[in-house]
């Protein structure tokens, strides 16, 4: 196992002070802005020991909800909403799909994991929705709600193409990970990607990332699991329908909508000029046809 | 209306965090009918003032909405 060097500096257990730039040390990258920065979730190696998700509400001070037992899942938390913005999802599966089919005994159920965030898409959906800026583009590539601007109207809402956005009934604004701006600004890599203990979580620049999940693909191919494909990286399945590449892509082994995600989102601004066009054509054929009814009984 | 009272020890975004006189710390969400701003309670945090927070329970989270803030000055501080 290699060390970044700059860890021999920082041997003591406890700190008085933060470490300068600590992303370098924990993720392997320096955090400047101008760069575009994102999540690569390798689901194979994900455990759904939800550390990801404890970190997140942790950091960002968020309430537990959804109180009480889903029943229908080990996965209590359900879903993305504005008090939860990492979730993972726990996928029960009858066999593995070829990987461990043979070595499973009879009626033992398999698991897909996967950690769901905001995707921090390129073409944001979100934040083309929304009409007073509270949405913008940090100098980190990435998406963010600002609270004192957010009205509650909740455009937002439907615009997202992953269902990951959501207004709060408690404070009525609207809600979603933010890729930790604040620790981003500091030099610190996200709560999440940081507490995650197999790496299935990996923050970096993206570049660097799509780099590393083409080369993971091609590990697992290797090793036999030739279902393996990585979903949100530029011309992959999730950067469809004009969103451009996704700041949080995944490496799945199944379907997307397996995992509860849409199999070729789309972004609602490519509609509105043929739902324009539909609506004038459709006033001018009725205005045609009453003109003809109204000229034939004069 | 039920209050709490104690120092703003975390504040993120509307919502914070207080510890009262027994340690215990409580997650409280800024109702956005408040006379407060969000940007008000970080300086609240740094001064370690001494507030009161009138709250309700929030839907379905373990946390409350807090509906008033006020600093407490003088003899009301303890």
């Amino acid at each position: 196992m290699s060390f970044h060097p700059r860890v021999q500096d920082h041997t003591q257990s406890t700190f008085d002070h933060v470490i300068a730039d600590e992303s370098e040390l924990t993720a392997g990258c320096k955090i400047e802005p101008g760069k575009s920065y994102g999540f690569f979730t390798d689901t194979t190696v994900c455990i759904g020991c939800k550390a990801c998700e404890v970190a997140c509400k942790e950091w960002n001070n968020l309430p537990a909800d959804n109180l009480g037992l889903t029943g229908q899942s080990f996965d209590n938390t359900g879903a993305l909403s504005a008090n939860t913005w990492r979730h993972v999802a726990f996928v029960e599966r009858s066999g593995c799909g070829g990987v461990r089919d043979m070595g499973e005994v009879p009626f033992q159920s398999a698991w897909l994991m996967m950690s769901d965030v905001c995707k921090h898409c390129h073409n944001a959906p979100c934040l083309e929705a929304c009409p007073t800026g509270a949405l913008f583009r940090t100098e980190f590539d990435t998406v963010v709600v600002q609270q004192d601007i957010c009205n509650g109207c909740g455009y937002c809402v439907p615009a997202c193409p992953f269902g990951v956005i959501d207004v709060s009934t408690n404070d009525g604004k609207a809600h979603k990970c933010t890729l930790c701006y604040d620790r981003l600004k500091g030099g610190l890599e996200p709560a999440c990607s940081k507490s995650c203990p197999t790496d299935s979580i990996q923050f970096g620049e993206l570049g660097d990332l799509q780099q590393r999940a083409a080369e993971r693909v091609d590990t697992l191919h290797g090793l036999g699991v030739t279902s393996a494909y990585l979903y949100g990286t530029p011309d992959a399945p999730g950067s469809t329908g004009g969103l451009g590449h996704l700041g949080a892509f995944f490496l799945l082994t199944e379907r997307p909508e397996v995992y509860n995600l849409p199999v070729a989102p789309t972004r609602p601004a490519d509609r509105v000029a043929p739902s324009l066009m539909t609506g004038l054509l459709t006033m001018a054929g009725l205005a045609l046809a009453a003109t003809a009814v109204l000229s034939r009984r004069t | 209306m039920p209050f709490m009272e104690g120092t703003i020890t975390i504040v993120q975004e509307s919502r914070f965090q207080m510890t009262d006189d027994r340690g215990a710390s409580h997650l409280f969400s800024l109702s956005p009918h408040a006379a407060a701003d969000p940007s008000q309670l970080a300086p609240l945090a740094a001064q370690q003032s001494r507030i009161r927070v009138k709250f309700r329970e929030g839907d379905n989270i373990i946390g409350a909405i807090a509906q008033s803030i006020s600093v407490m000055t003088g003899g009301e501080a303890r």
